[in-house]
């Protein structure tokens, strides 16, 4: 617990000199992710601790980015609150908006209510460009930044330290909810909603209650998105952007607090910094994503958990050849993987697929500082022999692993699983 | 009268192509009770795969090349992605061919480009059927419906009137029970997701030359198949072919009603007021019909939770 502490000090201390060190074009890159940690810790209320699966919750983060945008601009471009209280105006958007609809999606629970979710949030998607005065057509609406409390906000530096501010605030209150009764409750959601109405508990008012909190803090994340980018369109209702929240709160692990926090934060560092070195950065998230439901269900903060545990028990050196195999491993697959899909990728590109003559050799691309020839068989033996190698290591790996954990009973994979509320363990 | 036709024709097409697309769908949530995320991604592979092969064998022979595959792939998706994590619950399942929706998405756009390619109706079908109204009517249309006609006939009678169809219907109905009378099950839920899945492959094939192929049709298919499955009454063959059929009525008729709130309130004399107002009072029909399918869904959800032929609550 005390190292957990400490880690978290020092997480906020590098956080607080950030924007000291980096170059201003990364600090716009460190505000979203803030701003995506803060959407999926958010998204994680309702998904992990209650259970209900959403696939629409881009929705709610979309309302509190147009709530805040309008805030900001009324009053002739004065603002409805100084500029540093803005993202209450979007929390507010997104609790309204989130009891409406939460109380039409939680009168279903299970699959039912995914679809639902995923339904209102379609409805919204194609209404919203017909709505000119509420969302401004297609095109969107956009307004400034003004002057409040001495800051002009006119640099990215004081946007992120305000983004930071907000974010801190909102996920410790987020945390701070799940010690509450309510909060011990919205577990009681997922694992047994049944039983929770036979001691008398209002179940479907609770269900609205988590599912309104939820989309305010989305909305507080959205307003804070608005403030970042200073206008919004109704491109931000895309299904992309539900799907994208929940990408990373899997990957990050939903039974951990900060675990969505982590995929949220890891995934927008990475696509922010593969965007210039590969378009199939999509590819990789999804295959990440199929990777973690069938191979570690709890996650890579489940992950971290499992190893820190292991660590405790045995101490640092007994991990280390099974930590070496395991990280060998990971980077020869995912090494032969990139190779594969970059070669595919530059092969199949239109740009090159239009330099082809008939009967002529195919030329050569540029793959990790090198050209590599489509015809020669050493680009096609070059993956597949690190993925062969990646296997075998992975091999010794899991035994290595195994004979680690040998003398003593495994951590069952179905107590870490993720659940939908009513669903038996 | 012209539009009342046409549109009556080119709904009911509509609905039965989505019926393809939603009959194994509800098939497979029936049986396994996994809600197929990648089921229109299926869809979406049968159309590049036929537009790929039909260069190298003809159309036909792809289109029927294509639905094999997709039904292979199908297969594959079930027997090594989903079996292993059936152990961890429905969730785990829906999330995982969610995520495979994304790796399929996108693993077509590396490898035909992320915009439509010139996938076309053969030259050899390509006439007019018929003269409506002095229009000429595409006889691919007609193909189209006629395939699925045909199709839901022969999972009518497969289910129906085989002992085939009787294993699977029980294997539905009571897979334990099933199982303990010494039917293979695993081997019933493998096949009946990959027919679900060449289904969903044939009507991409066909359709995808009709309307257009682009990497985006799984995502703007799948959401009309759920809405389909869920206000038929998941689970339910029945249900599923008449909400087809309606929500591609709808679809059909609603693309050219040029009314809006305000006209319907124009009749009780508040028209003027409505068209002041603005907003949603004076959206036209016309301009928010995708949007009708959803309103649908969530009132079938609300007044009908199991849908329109759905047992199960």
């Amino acid at each position: 617990m005390k190292l957990t502490k400490i880690l978290l000090a020092m997480l906020l201390l590098a956080l607080l000199v950030l924007p000291a060190i980096l170059p201003p074009a990364m600090v716009n890159a460190a505000i979203q992710m803030l701003i995506a940690a803060l959407f999926a810790c958010a998204f994680n209320l309702l998904c992990g601790q209650g259970g209900m699966l959403s696939f629409g919750h881009a929705a709610y983060f979309g309302v509190g980015s147009f709530a805040t945008l309008h805030a900001m601009s009324a009053l002739n471009g004065q603002g409805l609150l100084p500029t540093p209280l803005l993202p209450l105006i979007g929390a507010m958007g997104g609790f309204i908006c989130g009891l409406c609809a939460g109380w039409f999606a939680t009168k279903r629970a299970g699959v039912y209510f995914s679809m639902i979710t995923l339904a209102l949030a379609e409805l919204l998607h194609s209404l919203a460009p017909h709505l000119n005065t509420l969302f401004g057509g297609e095109a969107g609406i956009s307004s400034m930044r003004a002057p409040a409390w001495g800051l002009d906000f006119g640099d990215a530096t004081q946007v992120y330290y305000l983004t930071l501010g907000w974010v801190v605030l909102s996920i410790a209150l987020l945390y701070a909810f799940t010690l509450t009764p309510m909060g011990r409750l919205t577990f009681a959601l997922r694992e047994n909603g049944h039983r929770l109405q036979f001691l008398g508990y209002n179940v479907h008012r609770l269900r609205v209650l988590v599912f309104a909190l939820s989309a305010m803090f989305a909305g507080i994340a959205g307003g804070l998105q608005a403030l970042n980018l200073e206008s919004a369109n109704y491109v931000l209702f895309d299904m992309r952007f539900s799907a994208e929240v929940v990408l990373n709160t899997y990957i990050g692990g939903v039974n951990v607090f900060l675990g969505p926090v982590l995929g949220a934060a890891l995934m927008t560092f990475f696509g922010n910094a593969a965007s210039d070195l590969t378009q199939s950065w999509l590819l990789y998230q999804g295959l990440l994503f199929v990777l973690v439901m069938m191979f570690m269900p709890s996650g890579l903060a489940g992950l971290v958990l499992c190893w820190s545990a292991q660590i405790r028990r045995r101490g640092w050196l007994a991990m280390v050849p099974a930590a070496f195999s395991a990280l060998l491993s990971a980077g020869l697959l995912s090494l032969a993987v990139v190779f594969l899909i970059e070669t595919l990728q530059r092969v199949f590109s239109q740009d090159y697929q239009a330099l082809l003559m008939a009967d002529q050799a195919w030329p050569a691309i540029s793959l990790f500082g090198r050209e590599w020839l489509p015809g020669a068989l050493l680009t096609w033996a070059t993956p597949l022999l690190l993925g062969v190698a990646g296997l075998l290591v992975l091999k010794l790996a899991r035994r290595q692993w195994l004979r680690l954990l040998d003398d003593e009973p495994q951590v069952s994979a179905a107590a870490l699983r993720p659940r939908l509320e009513g669903e038996q363990p | 009268m012209e539009f009342l036709t046409v549109s009556l024709l080119n709904g009911v097409i509509y609905g039965l192509l989505l019926f393809m697309v939603s009959a194994g769908l509800t098939l497979i949530f029936g049986m396994m009770g996994v809600l197929n995320f990648a089921h229109a991604s299926f869809y979406m592979v049968g159309a590049y795969l036929a537009y790929t092969l039909q260069k190298f064998v003809g159309f036909t022979t792809a289109v029927l090349l294509s639905t094999v595959l997709v039904g292979l792939l199908g297969v594959i998706v079930e027997r090594f992605f989903l079996r292993r994590v059936h152990k961890h619950g429905h969730a785990h399942e829906l999330l995982l061919t969610f995520g495979l929706t994304f790796i399929i998405a996108e693993l077509i756009k590396l490898f035909y480009g992320n915009f439509s390619v010139e996938y076309r109706v053969p030259e050899f079908l390509n006439f007019a059927a018929f003269q409506v109204f002095s229009t000429d009517y595409p006889f691919y249309r007609l193909l189209m419906g006629g395939v699925s006609l045909l199709v839901f006939g022969l999972i009518y009678l497969l289910l129906t009137r085989t002992r085939v169809g009787i294993v699977v219907r029980a294997a539905i109905h009571r897979p334990q029970m099933a199982e303990a009378l010494g039917h293979n099950v695993p081997l019933v839920f493998m096949a009946v997701f990959g027919i679900g899945a060449a289904l969903a492959g044939l009507a991409g094939a066909l359709a995808g030359a009709f309307y257009t192929t682009n990497p985006n049709m799984a995502l703007e298919l799948g959401v009309i198949v759920f809405v389909v499955v869920v206000v038929g009454g998941l689970g339910s063959m029945a249900g599923a072919m008449i909400a087809s059929l309606l929500i591609g009525l709808i679809s059909s008729f609603a693309v050219g009603v040029d009314l809006s709130l305000a006209s319907l309130l124009g009749l009780v004399g508040a028209g003027d007021w409505a068209q002041q107002m603005g907003g949603l009072m004076t959206l036209k029909v016309s301009s928010v019909a995708a949007t009708i399918p959803f309103a649908l869904m969530l009132l079938i959800l609300l007044i009908r939770p199991s849908g329109l032929m759905g047992e199960k609550g």
